[in-house]
């Protein structure tokens, strides 16, 4: 990330330099304020989701959860760490019924869990899955389509899911056997 | 689906009343974790959205849009397309605006729109999410990782443009 910072920030700077220099320092102030509000939408999300998983995890819930998949992700990310799995759980549930906001803060717990072994493995593997996206119902497109007012704003539903589960199948296996090679 | 989330809310407030949890409490502690990951979080975002900003204002990301647009159309990728697959891996509003421009100029049921809106659908903000799940980490070197969803999101996309044509 810092190369890539750094790379399009000078690019982008010099650009900008060459062609409006006025513009330079508003746009550096945009983008702060857009980060402002985009965190403060965030926390509303979390604050929602990290509440109730709160929740969830005093009552036993999320370890009852987590026993269900634990096996399925203590093999696939390589790790024994409880907490760990249930939270690996609950991202993927979430991604795959759409609720990409409540996704987010149980990969971040997941993240500082597997950070405690030091499991680089596993955190990229949950960095790969997410970014390639595995939701089932494309949910916020739907409605945009049928605010727009599509005959048939749902019929994305199935090129989405083989799109999606072509581009995580083939991601996660790229990864896998480029571990393999890099270790062997 | 609107039945889905209620009901979530409605098992795990049933469950930590039978476990006998303080629910006021602890669902207050768990808003605090909200309010301390969003606090990690600021300072990334702030950096991120500056050159986000900067690359649109320094006319970039159009020359880039211009440069890349013959190589998107051999992969069977229409033009109006590169911004919005350009944008993506950096920013969900950003991206989502620009897919409602695009339903709105080309009409909801247009193929370039249908495209769009699976693209969007298919793909993630790479850059945004290493840059949450990251935060405060220690350092990993994620270029080869990042490189692998750029490339399968890429094909991802082509496979989109081409299933949209039958379906």
């Amino acid at each position: 990330m810092n190369a890539v910072f750094t790379v399009i920030f000078a690019a982008s700077l010099i650009a900008v330099t060459i062609v409006s220099p006025e513009s330079f320092l508003p746009a550096l102030m945009d983008g702060a304020k857009t980060s402002v509000s985009t965190a403060l939408t965030l926390f509303c999300v979390y604050a929602v989701w990290t509440g109730l998983e709160r929740l969830a995890e005093k009552s036993g819930l999320e370890r009852l959860a987590a026993r269900g998949l634990k096996r399925g992700a203590a093999k696939l990310f390589k790790t024994s760490n409880e907490a760990a799995c249930g939270y690996i759980a609950m991202n993927l549930s979430c991604n795959l019924l759409g609720l990409g906001g409540a996704a987010t803060p149980f990969a971040v717990k997941a993240m500082g869990e597997l950070e405690k072994e030091d499991n680089g493995f596993a955190q990229k593997l949950l960095f790969i899955i997410n970014s390639t996206s595995v939701q089932i119902v494309p949910t916020t497109v739907i409605a945009l389509r049928a605010g727009a007012g599509s005959l048939a704003a749902a019929d994305i539903f199935l090129p989405s899911l083989i799109c999606t589960a072509f581009s995580t199948v083939f991601a996660v296996g790229i990864y896998l056997a480029g571990v393999k090679l890099w270790r062997t | 689906m609107a039945y889905v989330i209620p009901a979530i809310f409605l098992a795990v407030f049933i469950a930590a009343a039978v476990k006998k949890v303080k629910i006021y409490d602890e669902f207050s502690a768990g808003i605090g974790e909200a309010v301390k990951f969003t606090m990690n979080l600021l300072p990334f975002l702030a950096a991120v959205f500056m050159m986000c900003e900067l690359f649109e204002v320094s006319t970039l990301s159009d020359r880039l849009t211009a440069l890349l647009s013959p190589v998107f159309s051999a992969l069977g990728i229409p033009s109006e397309l590169v911004k919005l697959v350009l944008i993506k891996p950096f920013s969900g509003s950003g991206s989502l605006a620009y897919l409602s421009k695009i339903i709105s100029e080309n009409g909801a049921d247009s193929y370039v729109a249908r495209c769009a809106a699976v693209c969007y659908g298919s793909s993630e903000t790479m850059f945004y999410i290493s840059a949450v799940y990251f935060a405060g980490l220690k350092k990993k070197r994620l270029a080869a990782s990042m490189a692998i969803v750029a490339a399968s999101t890429l094909l991802s996309t082509v496979l989109a443009c081409f299933i949209c044509k039958f379906m």
